[in-house]
């Protein structure tokens, strides 16, 4: 294990707390603090992944997760970002990607025939002949993919989620953002600051350079961030990266929990009224030859790696960098005992000149104009060419470490991916935010600030801007911070080089696709000229680094080499989630989300088997018997109980209640009498059927009426929308989970629901059709309905969902002696279809309408006062023959009926079967089926093509409907 | 391989000021159509007119999944043709489109899906179609991530196996195309905005662009989701055909996971395995019409709420880019394909909803036949429009479609 620096105010781990884990089957250890990273660098791990497609040994380059260089297997879980996973106990961590080991990568000689491969080589390879395409996609398919996920793979942990709302949410806890939140909090807003590294600070918190007389970087971040913690109305949410921004300030992240946290990630989802990008910026990757060989990093990670980790990154280093923190990185890591070769800066002038003074003092040669070339090293960086920028004359140096960075490079997803704006600015060379989204503010580096007090300042301002978005700012205030900022230093001048003088042929500009200059200049010269065309022919920026790396460097150089003026540079699409996210922290937790009725828990006990049917979940079956014969042959000789509560049950009422029902219902509402029950159905303006349901009469203006199950969550809408230009005056109730229903069906249904209440029921006093309402024990209030959908005596009972269970229990007590028994959603389905009943979708579909299902009786063509839905269409449609028709049939020859779903056909498909069954009723195969218009007639021969029968074919004849009970005797009895 | 390279559909011309046909809409449909149009017409003074750039629309943005388990007789055949044309134009264009021929598996959730489920196999079947209706368990062996225990949301009862289905790289289809049409004469015309089709008595005259107007008497809008905007707004042809946002999304590479694509319509999700490695998946639209190409929070959680229950090793893989794209849908789940109808060189090509990928090889052979011999091919007939006067939907879908409360 390497020696860690000790006593630096900046470090994150406990160097008292050892960490033990195994990478690739042997244990280790870390420190507590460690990423898996920094714990792997610690034990002189240098090769953290080869690469997708050449198996280039690649190493730690940034800290953040910009690219899959240091994606490993942990616990199982394939492609984990090691350089931002805290370290845990006991983890397991192996390497992914590779044959053979890290070090000796079989697969690298692929790294030799990169000539083989210029962009979009796949697209011109391997189809001729075709025979060979299904091996060679084999093998692709193989050697494509990073991590390894097994089929049986069990996750574990726990995965929250929370949605607060907020008047302010920040997006980064640097010193913008905690000034953001500071500045607004102040004005008495609720504030969420999010920040995705373990701690707040951003990239005041790993620098000890001087912020003020007597006070580094470090402790400014430190003081801002306890100023923050103190603020009693802005909630810190660390580690936890935000992931997209919607419409209407939607913000979504998650955090990693710690161990006293009660989840391992929660999803986080935040409705602010006001927005505050403070992001900050990542590095600009340098390009040059070789420019992601191990041992190369970023000056934020090698000044991280030795600040907040205690490791100094390597022994002898080379710096080519772009920007003052590259020079700043260099004199800290030099005190801290790293020796360095020289600085190459891009920029011949315009570097701090304090920076520049001390690096003298150190006796650090600066190279001006300089940058490197070439890393030299088979697997880790050994020697660096050094070259001025415009290639004329060229030195090199050993060394074991190279820091490179072409400068910085503003974090502005946050901004996209709302659809906010940026511009290519020629002072920085950054992409700047152009046009905002609404309510949303960019603050700090994301302006291409540098100056850290213009930064906090930038930050106050941008505060006052959100809290005046809530409202609780005035423009004064505003334009004072506006003052403030401008006194303080802009954007300094940003560095213009692309890429090192170099042909580019491995020269990296996307990590995660091993996508090379080289290869951009071929896909520019086979026309595609744009960077949205060039990602997608050569991949670049569409790895698990979420195009981290190219983001900045693909337009600057595809603008480069087709020699464009750089108003023509436009950024790339940057698309959520920002960071890669778990599915399971997407998922959160899960909850049953399936309506139960009352009769739920008891259906149960009497060993209903459970069916998810739309919103709800309803007992199909009573036994395991899944043709439902005793269920059905006690219906049809004694008495059965179901529990219908899953209809949908609506009250509507008011002066011009009649109107919206006659708009919607095909029928004239007007003619329904008091105590009778009116059967109707709904219609869409192509005049299918979309719904059928009882309607009844409570009072003058006042109806009670239901729906289908499937449909009940939609019909309060439709009515409303159908009638929203009519200014009627009515009003709706769904009563549908209030109510609860019982049928009780069965020639004995008489005698046991006598039993129970106190008025005459019988056939002159409550016949078929007709509706009553009365109390059970001067208590239960029912409405009650003969129907006849099972096509027996029957009766339907409408009770207060409260009062389900009891009447359900005083029923069974009632019907002991008639051995009455529950029967399921199959059973009544079977039951109706001998009754040819039909149950809308199962013998209607899409494009059916009310007369292909012989409905047509319902509709009423005179009705007075409303136009109803679908009538239009059912005129143009009546005299259509070719439609789709409902027909009953019966299986030729006693044969078995056919498989619900199989074809009618002749040379063509004619038709299809909705439901067929052996009937045990009727002792024969039978069904219905929608036919096309010619073969409706009676005694027509049906030929039946059923799923796998090959040439076999079964036969019906068209019968009359209905096939059970024609007069209707059972029913009305 | 070796050699330089060129501009795979061709350089950069100037616009002309005529041509016979104009095609608007640089995707897959009108490309296809560009490429039959020259081939088996010997048409070839043809312009696409692109306003972004070739494959930027539904083209570059579906997951690239390809069937042919369609539910009616009108729609398999079509379909059927363009499974079997992917070969075909992989050897014609000499452009690997990377046909991954691994067979679909549609999840069946409940009795009543499997009895649509064997009405769709027994029209596949009748067709000649390989397709088959399968249990659970089998379903299993086929892909051995999925869950098919009683412990999910919608517990799995069996599947739709359609093995001759799988996923086309749906970019290099945009490329082999527009390679293949330009190698044959077709221009491309990218960063071109068609403004205006002209009409004098009733017949087609020119197409107004950004670069000038062109003098032409055959115009075909093929533009994706913008279509029906373009249509009704250049000739005033009003199309039932609601504009929606469809959501996709990937997963970080793995290494072969998923051998097929899996899809379940109840929990409204499909899944595939790119050749890439990448987990893609997707399904149902925005609730509500509109034409902003955005994601939403809610459909990704949806998304990995859903395969978290039915795969649940995915858990623990990662999801990496969401995008949207616009589906056109009509009232039936089938196409508008229409032509010389509202105005003598007028033809239509839309109403593909999230089905154009699938479709776009056969449909751009027959539209570019109608459109060469003006005579409407039998396989087109029952997409055209005036069904909806009829009220004579195709029955695409089983189910009631609402798009929205109008629908």
């Amino acid at each position: 294990m390497m020696n860690r620096l000790n006593n630096l105010a900046t470090l994150q781990i406990d160097s008292s707390r050892k960490i033990s884990f195994i990478f690739r089957g042997k244990r280790y250890y870390g420190l507590e603090g460690d990423t898996i990273a920094t714990a792997l660098y610690s034990n002189g791990i240098r090769i953290f992944a080869r690469s997708l497609k050449y198996h280039r040994p690649r190493g730690l380059y940034s800290l953040d997760g910009e690219c899959s260089n240091t994606c490993m297997e942990v616990d199982g879980i394939p492609n984990v970002r090691c350089e931002n996973t805290l370290l845990k106990d006991a983890m397991e961590i192996k390497e992914q990607n590779v044959k053979g080991s890290l070090e000796n990568d079989k697969m690298s000689v692929i790294d030799k025939m990169d000539w083989m491969m210029p962009a979009g080589f796949y697209y011109n390879t391997m189809h001729k002949p075709a025979k060979i395409w299904p091996i060679a996609m084999k093998q692709i398919r193989k050697v494509a993919g990073l991590g390894t996920l097994s089929p049986d793979f069990k996750m574990t942990g726990k995965y929250d989620e929370i949605f607060p709302t907020t008047d302010v949410c920040v997006i980064g806890g640097g010193p913008a953002g905690m000034s953001a939140a500071l500045s607004a909090a102040g004005k008495g807003l609720r504030v969420i600051l999010l920040e995705s590294r373990p701690v707040l600070g951003g990239f005041f918190e790993y620098r000890l350079k001087e912020y003020k007389e007597g006070q580094s970087f470090h402790e400014r971040a430190r003081e801002l961030a306890a100023q923050v913690e103190e603020a009693e109305n802005i909630r810190v949410f660390t580690h936890a990266s935000m992931i997209g921004a919607y419409n209407n300030n939607l913000i979504t992240g998650f955090q990693i929990g710690r161990e006293s946290d009660c989840f391992d990630e929660r999803y986080i989802e935040i409705r602010a009224q006001s927005v505050i990008v403070a992001t900050g910026c990542i590095e600009r990757p340098l390009l040059f030859e070789n420019n992601e060989r191990p041992g190369i990093m970023q000056t934020g990670c090698a000044l991280r790696m030795a600040h907040t980790y205690g490791l100094l990154p390597g022994k002898e280093a080379v710096f080519s960098i772009g920007h003052d923190l590259g020079l700043e990185t260099a004199i800290s890591l030099y005190d801290l005992g790293l020796k360095i070769s020289c600085v190459a800066d891009i920029r011949r002038e315009g570097q701090d000149s304090e920076l520049v003074a001390q690096l003298r003092e150190r006796n650090i040669e600066l190279l001006k104009g300089s940058v490197a070339t070439m890393a030299h090293g088979a697997k880790q960086v050994n020697k660096v060419t050094i070259a001025t920028v415009n290639g004329t004359a060229s030195q090199d140096y050993n060394c074991d470490l190279l820091v490179a960075s072409a400068g910085l490079t503003p974090v502005t997803s946050a901004i996209t991916v709302v659809r906010g704006r940026l511009k290519y600015d020629d002072h920085t060379g950054y992409f700047l935010p152009d046009q905002m989204p609404e309510k949303m503010h960019a603050t700090g580096r994301v302006l291409g600030l540098d100056n850290a007090l213009a930064i906090e300042s930038s930050g106050r301002l941008a505060g006052l801007q959100a809290a005046f978005d809530c409202k609780a700012c005035s423009i004064a205030e505003i334009g004072e911070a506006e003052n403030e900022l401008e006194k303080l230093p802009g954007p300094t001048q940003g560095t213009k080089l692309v890429i090192a003088p170099v042909k580019g042929r491995k020269s990296f500009i996307c990590f995660d696709e091993d996508t090379t200059i080289k290869n951009i200049n071929q896909a520019i010269d086979k026309g595609f000229d744009v960077p949205e065309l060039i990602k997608r022919f050569t991949s670049a920026g569409t790895g698990p680094g979420q195009g981290g790396i190219p983001g900045h460097n693909l337009p600057l150089y595809v603008a480069q080499y087709q020699k464009l003026p750089s108003i023509s540079i436009r950024s790339t699409t940057v698309r959520p989630p920002i960071v890669p996210t778990l599915l399971s922290t997407y998922a959160g937790t899960n909850h049953a989300m399936f309506k139960r009725t009352p009769m739920d828990e008891m259906q149960r006990e009497d060993g209903g088997v459970f069916r998810n049917i739309g919103v709800w979940q309803r007992a199909r079956y009573f036994s395991n018997d899944f043709s439902c014969k005793a269920e059905i042959e006690n219906v049809r000789s004694n008495v059965g109980i179901l529990d219908g509560s899953t209809l949908g049950k609506f009250r509507i009422s008011g002066p011009d209640a009649v109107k919206a029902l006659e708009r919607v219902f095909v029928s004239d509402m007007s003619k329904i009498k008091e105590g009778r029950v009116k059967y109707s159905a709904m219609c869409n303006d192509d005049g299918c059927v979309i719904d059928d349901g009882i309607i009844v009469k409570q009072g003058e203006n006042d109806f009670y009426f239901t729906t289908s199950t499937g449909r009940a969550g939609s019909t309060i809408e439709w009515i409303r929308y159908h009638t929203r230009y009519d200014g009627w005056d009515f009003h709706m109730v769904n009563l549908t989970d209030s109510m609860g229903v019982i049928n009780l069906s069965g020639p004995n249904a008489r005698k046991v629901l006598e039993k129970i209440v106190d008025i005459d029921i019988s056939n002159e006093a409550f016949g078929f059709s007709e509706y009553r309402e009365f109390k059970i024990k001067d208590t239960i209030s029912v409405r009650a309905m003969r129907l006849g959908f099972v096509g027996e005596l029957s009766y339907e009972l409408h009770v207060p969902s409260s009062y389900m269970k009891s009447v359900w229990l005083m029923l069974n007590e009632a019907g002991k002696e008639f051995n009455i028994r529950n029967f399921g959603v199959e059973a009544q389905n079977v039951l109706r279809m001998e009754k040819c009943h039909i149950i809308l979708g199962q013998e209607s579909e899409q494009r059916t309408n009310l007369l292909d299902v012989g409905l047509g009786f319902l509709w009423d063509r005179n009705k007075p006062k409303a136009k109803t839905v679908g009538a239009v269409a059912l005129r143009q449609a009546e005299s259509d023959q070719t439609r789709l028709k409902l027909v009953g049939f019966k299986m030729e020859n006693s044969g078995r009926a056919p498989r619900d779903g199989s074809l009618i056909v002749d040379e063509k498909v004619r038709g299809y079967i909705c439901t067929a069954r052996d009937s045990f009723t009727l002792k024969e195969g039978v069904g219905m089926a929608l036919v096309e218009g010619d073969l409706t007639k009676i005694g027509t021969r049906l030929e039946i093509y059923e799923d796998e029968c090959g040439d076999d074919r079964i036969y019906g004849k068209v019968v009359q409907m209905p096939l059970y009970d024609p007069e209707g005797t059972r029913m009305k009895m | 391989m070796f050699s330089k390279q060129k501009p795979l559909w061709g350089k950069k011309k100037k616009l002309k000021s005529s041509y016979d046909v104009v095609l608007i809409g640089g995707g897959l449909h009108n490309l296809a159509t560009a490429y039959y149009l020259a081939k088996n017409h010997g048409v070839t003074d043809i312009a696409i007119i692109e306003k972004n750039f070739i494959g930027f629309g539904g083209a570059g943005r579906n997951t690239a999944i390809v069937r042919a388990n369609q539910r009616t007789q009108h729609n398999v055949p079509l379909y059927k043709e363009a499974l079997d044309l992917w070969p075909v134009l992989t050897k014609e264009l000499d452009y690997n489109l990377m046909f991954n021929n691994c067979g679909n598996l549609n999840l069946m959730h409940s009795e009543a899906a499997m009895k649509a489920a064997r009405t769709t196999i027994s029209t596949a079947q009748f067709h000649g179609v390989e397709s088959h209706l399968i249990d659970a368990k089998e379903a299993k062996e086929l892909v051995p991530a999925l869950n098919i225990s009683d412990d999910i949301t919608f517990p799995i009862h069996g599947a739709m196996f359609h093995p001759p289905g799988g996923i086309v790289r749906h970019d290099a289809v945009v490329w082999g195309l527009a390679k293949g049409a330009a190698e044959k004469g077709v221009e491309i015309h990218q960063q071109t905005e068609a403004l205006a089709v002209g009409t004098k008595n009733g017949k087609v005259t020119s197409v107004t662009t950004s670069e000038g107007v062109i003098n032409t008497k055959q115009v075909l809008i093929s533009a994706g989701g913008y279509s029906a905007g373009l249509i009704n707004g250049m000739l005033g042809i009003k199309l039932p055909i609601s504009v929606l946002t469809i959501q996709a999304m990937v997963t970080q590479p793995l290494k072969p996971l998923l051998n097929h694509v899996v899809s379940s319509g109840a929990y409204h999700c499909y899944a595939n395995q790119t050749l890439k490695g990448e987990i893609a998946t997707g399904a149902h639209m925005d609730p509500w019409p509109n034409y902003t190409n955005l994601s939403t929070a809610h459909f990704i959680k949806h998304q990995a709420e859903a395969l978290c229950e039915f795969l649940p090793c995915l858990k623990g893989v990662r999801f990496m880019r969401i995008w949207g794209g616009l589906a056109d849908m009509t009232p039936d789940m089938a196409p508008i394909l229409e032509g010389n109808n509202h105005f003598d060189g007028f033809f239509m090509n839309c109403g593909w909803g999230y089905f154009g990928f699938k479709s776009c090889s056969s449909a751009g052979k027959y539209m570019a036949e109608y459109m060469a011999t003006n005579h409407c091919p039998d396989m087109l007939k029952p997409f055209a429009l005036k069904r909806y006067e009829e009220h004579k939907l195709m029955g695409e879908t089983a189910a009631l479609v609402s798009y929205s409360p109008d629908n």
